[in-house]
């Protein structure tokens, strides 16, 4: 490990402690403290790679938010970088990285969470791993993914340039209450952005963009305006559909993703803002992805999204606003710049399991999972399906929103059914409901077990589907690492 | 009664788009599953806003639950649906009405934000805002007469606080969760065959008893001029049972989710935490204790 700058040793005052002013000792404490959250925190990151413990997606800003609570926001207001702030119930990962790629396509360099860890300490994990020990950032684009409960408290340490919306979604009710509750966390920090900043809002979802209507800063909506696919009205997983001004029913032309779509309110008059960055024709292509056009401020837009469903082409329309709002947004290089993505992790990812194949897939709310199975059905074949969910701080402890997922659309094209996890009973009871048959479905907590009798029951030249919440994915996808199967999700 | 003809018993799902926020559409699911089963056919009419259905029509209602903002709106449309329901109930229909529901049969909701919404009175009830929710698993003893005690269990989330008056009983005490109030140990309501509770999750795919209990007195009210069976025909519960005893496990684990919370959390994170209060522990905890738990995970 480096040693420390001592005094004098001609390192520039991150400038919050250098406005903050005193001289002399005091100023010295609060220089030593804060490169030693920095250094500690390095350290622990490079240990728990060395050890293989780990990525160090957390565990660097646990340590030095200890050492220094303040160190997140010294090292932001010390950086020149444009920070932007992710929110939303669904798509924040893929949104992320697709609006890295865009910028990083235009030559600009940026810094991100890309494991998905976005709550607090994950966030200051970024600034620690980028910061030198001075503070200081090289990186010109600070991306950060962030969860909703956690917003409150970081955005207020980060100051965003731009703050971003994908939707809302009933995501893990019983951590906020009410959705709305939730709603109004995302509001704050829009509300809290200066003049010169910008609020990217999903135009397309009538709660996204009601938001913060007096709010100074800058508004840009995206959204789709592309004929021939979606349908002509929400599914009845779709939550929000009333009016937020006058809880009035909406009416929708046209609804593409769960309530996401071009709705107007018969009771007000209001209706879906005019977008500023339109997805105006959207292709099916052969290898799964999607070609889509985009009318934007910076030109018209022609993009390849390597990825599937209707959902990803909101995740573009959100990363091309994204990187509009942030300057970064070259129509030239935007063409091939998501070529090169992979699913993000866990997001109906293929592993290769000793010779079968296993498609890994993240659910954590009706819309995702409906989204999920839609994908896994266009694909020919019966289905081997392994689900799990288990009741954790991250995953929740209600799972009430299982019954509310189309499962019966998956029971009839089932070959064989593996349900797991701490909650495994209640998918069971799920399943059981949906119309699964009992002889065929095995009941097996333990997540290795799990694993172990699904793929033994899968022929060789068929997929095992692993439908999983949050943490038994991380379980799944870690046992799969330890026989080597896959690399650590860090190292992508 | 024509034996050869199979039974049948007519449900009205009220506002099944309006309030739906928890799930509860599986309460839907058990009873018309349950029933198929048994070889009893059910139909189910779906009552929005702005129908006014005769509701000595059907059999069996189910009123879920809603956000504040979809409970006025669901309250504003109440008002024209109330005379037929409350002619229904009183001639014995059965109805089983889940948290927002449950509040827009009492007398009023007074939330902490915003004007009172009335009820319809059918319980004498009244619930008052909270500035704290109650979250968690909840374990319910209850004693619903001949068919004998039974344990209810799911998971409540509300704030509003309800009180019964002398006009009606509770569905049964609290073993495990806040029930009505957090304060009396009553949980849900009881008039004629009126069933109201806290509990979604939901509740009925867990109860399979009380699925039973509904099913029952449906076709009692359906078939009241012939003979209908004491008990239904059992069937295979053994998902059902080992859900039913999951879920009574969580409620009673000691001291409750946050415990579970802090125990995943490094030493000295815990012992910081003991000086904070309660009520803001839900978002205070959340983020460390799910951080550790995503490492530990890796």
């Amino acid at each position: 490990m480096r040693t420390v700058a001592g005094p004098g040793g001609g390192g520039k005052v991150p400038a919050e402690a250098a406005a903050s002013s005193g001289r002399g000792p005091a100023l010295l404490a609060e220089q030593v403290r804060f490169a030693l959250a920095l250094a500690a925190g390095k350290g622990s990151g490079a240990a728990g790679r060395l050890l293989k413990i780990g990525g160090g997606t957390s565990l660097p800003g646990a340590i030095a938010r200890r050492i220094d609570p303040l160190v997140l926001r010294k090292v932001a207001a010390a950086s020149k970088a444009r920070k932007a702030v992710i929110l939303g119930s669904n798509g924040k990962t893929t949104t992320c990285r697709m609006l890295a790629a865009l910028a990083q396509g235009a030559g600009i360099s940026v810094a991100q969470n890309r494991s998905g860890s976005n709550l607090l300490h994950g966030v200051t994990s970024v600034a620690v791993r980028e910061a030198d020990l001075r503070g200081r950032m090289d990186a010109q684009l600070l991306l950060l993914e962030v969860d909703e409960a956690t917003v409150r408290r970081v955005a207020p340490e980060v100051a965003p340039d731009m703050v971003l919306v994908t939707n809302i979604f009933r995501d893990q009710l019983d951590r906020f209450g009410e959705l709305h509750s939730m709603a109004r966390g995302l509001e704050v920090a829009i509300e809290a952005l200066p003049a010169h900043a910008t609020a990217v809002l999903s135009g397309d979802d009538p709660l996204v963009a009601s938001f913060a209507p007096r709010a100074m800063a800058r508004r840009l909506y995206f959204g789709l305006s592309a004929e021939g696919v979606g349908a002509k009205t929400p599914e009845h997983a779709a939550d929000t559909i009333r009016c937020a001004r006058c809880q009035h029913a909406l009416t929708y032309r046209r609804a593409y993703v769960s309530h996401l779509g071009d709705y107007e309110c018969r009771g007000c008059g209001s209706r879906r803002p005019d977008l500023d960055i339109a997805v105006t024709h959207v292709q099916a292509s052969p290898d799964g992805g999607t070609s889509v056009t985009a009318e934007t401020p910076a030109g018209t837009i022609q993009v390849h999204v390597p990825l599937p469903g209707l959902h990803n082409v909101y995740n573009a329309a959100a990363a091309l606003a994204g990187a509009f709002a942030v300057g970064t947004l070259e129509p030239g290089s935007a063409q091939h710049a998501l070529a090169g993505l992979r699913p993000a992790f866990g997001r109906l990812e293929e592993i290769k399991a000793d010779g079968r194949l296993t498609v890994l897939s993240f659910v954590k709310n009706p819309a995702s999972y409906n989204a999920t199975l839609r994908l896994i059905l266009q694909r020919p074949g019966r289905k081997h399906v392994l689900a799990a969910h288990s009741n954790t701080v991250v995953d929740g402890e209600d799972f009430a929103w299982l019954w509310d997922v189309d499962l019966e659309e998956l029971v009839p094209d089932l070959a064989s059914l593996v349900v797991s996890g701490t909650r495994a009973e209640e998918v069971a009871l799920r399943m059981k409901y949906a119309g699964a048959g009992l002889a065929d479905m095995r009941v097996i907590p333990g997540r290795q077990a799990a694993l172990d009798t699904a793929l033994a029951q899968v022929p060789p030249d068929e997929p095992l589907y692993i439908l999983a919440g949050y943490t038994p994915m991380h379980e799944f996808r870690r046992i799969m690492q330890r026989r080597g199967w896959v690399p650590p999700f860090w190292e992508e | 009664m024509d034996h050869a003809a199979p039974m049948t018993i007519r449900i009205c799902h009220l506002y099944p788009r309006l309030l739906s926020v928890a799930g509860d559409r599986g309460n839907l699911l058990a009873l018309t599953r349950r029933c198929a089963w048994r070889g009893i056919r059910s139909t189910v009419a779906e009552a929005d806003v702005g129908v006014v259905p005769d509701f000595t029509d059907f059999d069996l209602i189910l009123l879920h639950g809603g956000q504040d903002c979809e409970m006025r709106v669901a309250a504003r449309d109440l008002e024209l649906k109330a005379r037929s329901l409350h002619e229904a109930i009183e001639a014995g229909a059965v109805v089983l009405a889940v948290c927002a529901g449950y509040q827009l049969l009492g007398r009023y909701y007074a939330p902490s934000a915003g004007p009172p919404v009335t009820g319809i009175g059918v319980l004498d009830a009244v619930t008052e805002g909270g500035s704290t929710r109650f979250i968690s698993h909840v374990a319910v003893a209850c004693d619903l007469g001949p068919g004998g005690r039974h344990t209810l269990v799911g998971f409540e989330n509300h704030s509003g606080r309800t009180y019964l008056g002398p006009g009606t009983e509770p569905l049964g005490r609290v073993i495990a969760g806040s029930g009505n109030n957090g304060d009396d140990g009553t949980e849900g309501a009881r008039y004629r065959n009126v069933y109201a509770t806290y509990l979604h999750g939901p509740v009925l795919p867990k109860n399979p008893w009380l699925t039973d209990h509904l099913v029952s007195r449906a076709l009692q009210h359906r078939y009241r001029d012939t003979e209908t069976p004491d008990s239904l025909a059992p069937l295979e519960d053994q998902a059902e049972a080992e859900a039913h005893a999951a879920a009574l496990r969580l409620a009673c684990r000691p001291a409750g989710r946050w415990r579970a919370a802090t125990a995943a959390r490094p030493r000295w994170r815990r012992a910081r935490s003991r000086h904070t209060g309660a009520d803001d522990q839900a978002t205070r905890d959340a983020q460390p204790a799910s951080e550790a738990i995503a490492r530990t995970s890796r």
